[in-house]
């Protein structure tokens, strides 16, 4: 029997172990790797399903698991799942529901796959549950090897026995956050410890291949393994607004943004955006206009700029601000994710006087 | 206890299916608990560290309390909408009505401490509305309603602006806890309310923001809580502020405030964090 919710199989009881659904005897939906439908367009949906399977990371194949039988691909994080052995729902390494279809959009958009609630990550001894659906909470179980480590205000709740200590952070000092300095706390198994943001949105879950490397927008960071390796770049993307006899920088993308990679062993980094995630992967030399304050992450090959947009707005005036739109545009090959609930860009309609290296479209 | 067996199995001689929430009995072909709204076909989802999700209510979901009916609109962010029998009556903030019917008669309810709120810098009036006819409620943000009712003789401490509607037989008081905010916005401290049922039994629907997770405490057991995460818990559980020392050479130390809850008893947790600034 499988669940009619979720397409696990259910081998005994009448409720689904993954889910909690009630079970009946219905066929299991059509496997993940079979096309969808044509829509509309024939012509244009092969593309987008040709995207969505290339959107997996790099992946080298020193990381695969050794092959035992039936095996399937992540669809968002291309580790080698072995499901012949048994009830698999999720990738054991990102979480992701294996038996539901990803889509995407016939524009190339690939929505972040779902997740069943109580969904559990592996990552060394340790493993992770993420609970909730509106405002999901990473919930570790820490090995007494393992350490996480993560910006203190995201804790929810902690075992007494779990030890938590300040990490020290070369050069963190010029990081801001909220006003706050920013200081990173690590926490040393064994015990349960769990993290949660303050706003309805998803968690994204990035295994992190060695050697592998992710961009990721400040105060997207939830938490990570201790040998994820964190740093920060200058991205160079700004403007500068006259306002009467001041002049204010602006920093759509921030100020700074995070590089986390894991030059020797596999690392989990655990992010949560805002709202709906959706990710495509950019060919070479293609590129996409997004709003700054949406990007999540980027590949490290992936390059930025802004782009200043001016709608034609006929002979009437409308000022400044409704008179231009600020984008920032991405330049492939790489990966990018953007977000549906973002901030407003600062000062858009403002008079800019000097901006980093952009580009001008007046319609 | 909680996620031993699966509700349907639980039927007893006289076909009864104990809701797994608030322990009452339903009769055997109820999808949805009577008391509390909680599916009766769906099994409890419990995480490996042993929180258990408080259910998800159904869409248009009805709970029944003394000669009133409340049903449970929406699933992102719910409304309670109240057909108040007559003689009863619900008390709650003001601020979370939605709607009404121009008949129901509003009336504020007299509290001894009250002012000491007030003047703390907090619009805090509790209403009270009076049956019969139809009120409804909602918060002002994405999470889920979770209904308690109170059989007699309980005590329950929930987090300040969290209630969303109480039924009138439960005594209502409040605390102060000091030291028990986030450090995030000065760590002045917050209130507890409390619902207290005598001989009769009572119902209180909170709405807790993100996702709401309970978990039983055995006596002795602890779980520290971020102060932000904590909603509701039994009067036996104690809670207690600790504070954490973060260290940082060049800013000092950082203090984090936790709290650290000790059983036996109930404590629910909310997954998001909205602060209510008290100006």
């Amino acid at each position: 029997m499988f669940c009619s919710q979720c397409g696990t199989p259910v081998p005994v009881g009448s409720f689904c172990s993954s889910c909690g659904a009630r079970v009946n005897d219905a066929p299991p939906p059509p496997p993940l790797a079979s096309t969808p439908e044509p829509v509309q367009q024939p012509a244009a949906v092969p593309a987008s399903v040709q995207r969505a399977q290339s959107m997996v990371a790099p992946q080298p194949a020193s990381a695969q698991v050794p092959q035992t039988g039936a095996q399937e691909k992540c669809q968002w994080c291309g580790a080698l799942i072995d499901t012949g052995s048994g009830a698999m729902a999720n990738c054991p390494s990102c979480g992701a529901a294996l038996k539901a279809r990803s889509t995407a959009s016939l524009a190339g958009w690939l929505e972040m796959p779902p997740r069943k609630d109580m969904a559990k990550l592996q990552f060394g001894n340790s493993s992770c549950q993420i609970e909730g659906l509106y405002v999901p909470v990473a919930d570790m179980n820490l090995a007494p090897e393992d350490s996480v480590y993560f910006s203190h205000h995201v804790l929810l709740w902690m075992e007494p026995k779990v030890n938590i200590s300040a990490m020290s952070m070369k050069g963190g000092w010029n990081r801001v956050f909220a006003g706050m300095p920013l200081i990173m706390t690590q926490a040393q198994g064994p015990g349960h410890i769990a993290f949660s943001k303050d706003e309805p949105g998803e968690v994204i879950a990035l295994p992190l291949h060695p050697g592998q490397a992710i961009d990721v927008r400040e105060h997207m960071f939830l938490v990570a393994t201790s040998n994820v390796q964190y740093d920060w770049f200058q991205p160079q993307i700004w403007y500068q607004v006259r306002a009467g006899k001041e002049t204010e920088t602006h920093y759509p993308v921030g100020p700074f943004m995070d590089r986390f990679s894991s030059p020797a062993r596999p690392g989990l980094l655990l992010l949560h955006a805002g709202g709906s995630v959706l990710v495509r992967q950019l060919a070479q030399g293609e590129t996409i206009l997004v709003k700054p304050t949406a990007l999540i992450f980027k590949d490290p090959s992936v390059q930025m700029q802004l782009h200043f947009e001016h709608p034609n707005a006929g002979t009437i005036n409308w000022g400044y601000w409704t008179n231009r739109c600020i984008w920032l545009r991405l330049f492939g090959p790489g990966r990018v994710a953007i977000q549906s609930v973002f901030e407003r860009v600062e000062q858009e309609g403002g008079s800019i006087v000097s901006h980093s290296n952009a580009t001008t479209w007046n319609w | 206890m909680i996620n031993e067996v699966a509700p349907a199995q639980t039927a007893g001689s006289f076909e009864r299916i104990q809701c797994q929430w608030c322990q009452s009995m339903n009769d055997k072909s109820a999808l949805s608990c009577g008391a509390c709204g909680a599916p009766l076909d769906i099994r409890n989802v419990v995480s490996e560290s042993g929180w258990r999700e408080a259910p998800r209510i159904r869409d248009m979901t009805e709970i029944h309390f003394n000669a009133s009916t409340c049903q449970v609109e929406g699933e992102i962010v719910p409304t309670a909408e109240i057909n108040l029998g007559s003689g009863d009556s619900i008390f709650f903030e003001h601020h979370v009505m939605l709607w009404k019917d121009e008949i129901v008669p509003l009336s504020v309810m007299p509290m001894g401490g009250g002012f000491k709120r007030v003047f703390a810098g907090m619009p805090f009036i509790i209403s009270v509305a009076n049956g019969p006819g139809r009120i409804a409620f909602s918060r002002d943000a994405a999470g889920e309603l979770v209904v308690l009712p109170l059989h007699p003789g309980m005590e329950l401490d929930v987090r300040e602006h969290a209630f969303l509607l109480c039924s009138h037989n439960v005594a209502y008081s409040f605390v102060r806890v000091k030291g028990l905010t986030n450090i995030l916005f000065g760590g002045q401290g917050m209130y507890m309310d409390r619902f207290v049922t005598s001989n009769t039994p009572g119902l209180v629907i909170l709405h807790g923001y993100g996702n709401v997770f309970e978990r039983r405490l055995a006596p002795g057991e602890s779980i520290i809580v971020e102060p932000g995460a904590f909603l509701y818990k039994d009067a036996s559980v104690t809670m207690q502020v600790e504070f954490q020392k973060l260290g940082s050479g060049i800013f000092g130390a950082t203090t984090m405030s936790l709290a650290k809850m000790t059983g036996p008893g109930r404590i629910g947790i909310q997954s998001m964090y909205l602060h209510h600034k008290t100006e």
